[in-house]
């Protein structure tokens, strides 16, 4: 199934919907379908894990659906919640004469579906994104574990939902909190990297094939040396491709001819904290210049 | 798939396993159909496929090709691999990591040992020099010294306030209704009785960074005894020691078997009562635990008297950041409650605009209060 032939074709249609993916990735991508696994993502902020989602659902031409997680959250905002205000109403109608029961009030009419239940019910398999997963608490961590080993949940008043196709999964963590083995255990895992000058490249020509190709060069020599400064923040790509788009509302041809001046006040696109604006000064910016040729 | 190659890739998946892989059964069956399915030939995908497979973290992500190759590898061949992340090499069987779960942190050798190294004179205040001297833990567990601390704690764990989260819980009284709940136990009741969410209260976290250099020697076991019972009261808690370097000590430390935690601190202590470093200390701590130890519910308390020998400006710059990321940070300084004591130590002085709570904790009763201190400042 994975031959190297359905690799360069995944590969092939990912370039085409605008991502550049490593051959490893393209194996693991193949991979969550044929062995059932959810893929798990790690790298720097920037590094473009969760395009790897978008991608995917771009190649599979089916839906996205995003979960992100934040600090509190819970299965009401994650998984469903009933419709209280139309379940007031009905009981509200019910008193006046027409009569309800129990299962009623609580039928699918009512329920909201949130994300991850979303993802459970769709007719062709969703890809769901669970952006962030290290921002969530554990015992959101362990209820995820579950899910997403049997792919059924039980509500209480409506029975147990069990999906009618199996969602790609995707995870992403920024490392903020160190996950638990088994739910790295249950998931494929890949750890993205700040690209290879190539690679960088390659991105920066797919989405901005306006661009002049010495520009581009120097653009990604640039920041890919920036990278091995001691900086509070790196810059990733998305921080490379929102530089590389300033430049090109400049007017900027080549970096050489536009001067320190004007490389320093688009730079805010690049660095994103005071210290880190601070220590790249016009003679920095210079030497940088001339080493990206 | 033939036999000899099913034990061989079985036995890939039991090496990957012995050199600290989190794998189970499950990856071994998957393990092999992913090599029928690829082929065993083709080895560039399927050591992609296999190392997607097999890894859960990023250090296992760049160990991972290292060892594939020396498996599958016939040894002459192993150098001549191409573009790796750690260059070529043969299979690193580390006795000392904590494969199997046996051991506790890896040992942490003189490795960082660059900066006053030269600087042997072990000065009466602080040094920058290493020792290789380990500590005598016997004391450690000594039940009459521990009873009174552990008494002290015990009462600080029972009243230490639940901090408020954002995850919600039931409630019977408060301002927001808990419209499910409500709902859901009035219907077939007819009446209907209000319940209400409130933030749910959790126990903050607590990091300790205990000063063992020499200049502390006359606390050090003290400080230990406390964090052994803070550790013991306190699921959260997460302790380590530092000197010229740090060493995280929470497994060995809360040990239940008290011999075993002595051996295990024994053989991390190396460099106990040496100099002190504590700004390159905080440093490695931001670098390497912060992000993954440090958030908003987070009390971090230092032990120190100050005395620093590293790089000056550093310890401010590292505290700073610290402080950004945690709650509170707490400085318990023995040497604060001798008579006209002033925080003169460059290193104390640097700290002290970045402290919530800067408190003495030479004895018990001081510590009770720091702990007092602490509690309010949560």
């Amino acid at each position: 199934m994975e031959s190297s032939a359905a690799i360069s074709a995944l590969q092939a249609s990912l370039l085409n919907s605008g991502y550049v993916a490593a051959r490893g990735l393209a194996v693991t991508m193949l991979m969550m379908e044929s062995i059932g696994r959810p893929l798990l993502i790690e790298g720097d902020p920037g590094v473009g894990k969760t395009e790897v989602a978008k991608a995917l659902a771009r190649v599979k031409n089916t839906r996205l659906i995003r979960l992100q997680c934040y600090e509190g959250l819970d299965t009401y905002n994650a998984l469903y919640e009933w419709n209280y205000q139309r379940q007031l109403l009905a009981i509200k109608r019910a008193e006046s004469g027409a009569a309800i029961g129990d299962d009623e009030v609580f039928s699918e009419k009512y329920l909201l579906k949130r994300p991850l239940l979303e993802a459970l019910t769709q007719a062709t398999a969703p890809v769901l994104l669970i952006d962030e997963i290290d921002r969530a608490d554990a015992a959101f961590e362990a209820f995820l574990l579950e899910l997403l080993s049997d792919y059924q949940v039980s509500i209480p008043e409506l029975g147990t939902v069990t999906a009618t196709t199996i969602p790609f999964v995707v995870l992403t963590s920024n490392g903020t909190r160190d996950l638990s083995d088994a739910l790295r255990r249950r998931c494929l895992y890949h750890f993205l990297d700040y690209p290879s000058f190539e690679k960088e490249l390659a991105i920066l020509q797919t989405r901005l094939p306006q661009l002049q190709a010495r520009l581009a060069g120097q653009i990604v020599e640039f920041a890919q040396s920036l990278r091995r400064y001691d900086l509070k923040k790196k810059p990733g790509i998305a921080e490379t491709l929102d530089w590389a788009a300033s430049l090109l509302g400049l007017g900027i041809s080549t970096l050489d001819e536009a001067g320190p001046e004007q490389i320093q006040d688009s730079l805010a696109t690049l660095l994103k904290t005071r210290e880190d604006v601070l220590s790249i000064d016009h003679a920095t910016i210079n030497r940088l210049v001339a080493a990206a040729g | 798939m033939e036999a000899t190659l099913t034990a061989k890739i079985t036995g890939f998946v039991a090496t990957i396993r012995e050199n600290g892989f989190a794998v189970g059964i499950n990856e071994s069956e998957d393990a092999l159909r992913i090599a029928e399915t690829i082929g065993i030939m083709a080895r560039t995908p399927l050591r992609d496929a296999w190392r997607g497979l097999l890894c859960g973290r990023a250090d296992e992500w760049h160990r991972f090709d290292d060892l594939f190759d020396s498996y599958w590898r016939p040894p002459n061949r192993q150098k001549l691999v191409e573009s790796r992340t750690s260059g070529g090499g043969a299979l690193r069987r580390d006795d000392s990591a904590p494969a199997g779960g046996k051991a506790g942190p890896a040992l942490q050798h003189g490795a960082d040992d660059t900066g006053a190294a030269g600087d042997s004179t072990a000065k009466a205040g602080a040094s920058g020099a290493e020792t290789l001297e380990t500590a005598d833990f016997r004391t450690l567990t000594d039940p009459e010294q521990t009873r009174a601390i552990d008494i002290i704690i015990r009462r600080f764990a029972r009243r230490l306030q639940r901090l408020k989260t954002r995850r919600e819980i039931a409630a019977t009284a408060g301002h927001r209704l808990h419209l499910r709940r409500t709902l859901r136990r009035g219907v077939g009741g007819g009446a209907h009785r209000l319940h209400f969410i409130a933030p749910r209260r959790t126990r903050p976290r607590l990091v300790l960074l205990l000063d063992v250099s020499r200049s502390m020697s006359l606390y050090s076991f003290f400080l230990l005894r406390i964090a052994r019972a803070l550790s013991m009261a306190l699921s959260d808690t997460h302790v380590f020691l530092y000197h010229t370097h740090l060493t995280h000590v929470s497994d060995a430390l809360a040990d239940p078997d008290p011999w075993r935690a002595q051996e295990r601190l024994a053989m991390l202590s190396a460099g106990w009562a040496g100099g002190t470093r504590i700004g390159e200390c905080l440093a490695e701590f931001n670098r390497k635990h912060a992000a993954r130890l440090v958030h908003k519910r987070t009390a971090i308390v230092i032990a120190s008297d100050g005395y620093d020998t590293g790089e000056p400006g550093l310890l401010g710059r590292e505290l700073h950041s610290l402080a950004g990321r945690a709650r509170r940070v707490v400085w318990l300084n023995p040497l604060k409650a001798a008579p006209g004591y002033a925080p003169a130590a460059r290193g104390m002085a640097e700290a002290l605009p970045h402290i919530d709570v800067f408190a003495p904790a030479h004895d018990l009763a001081s510590l009770d209060a720091a702990f007092s201190a602490l509690m309010a400042a949560l």
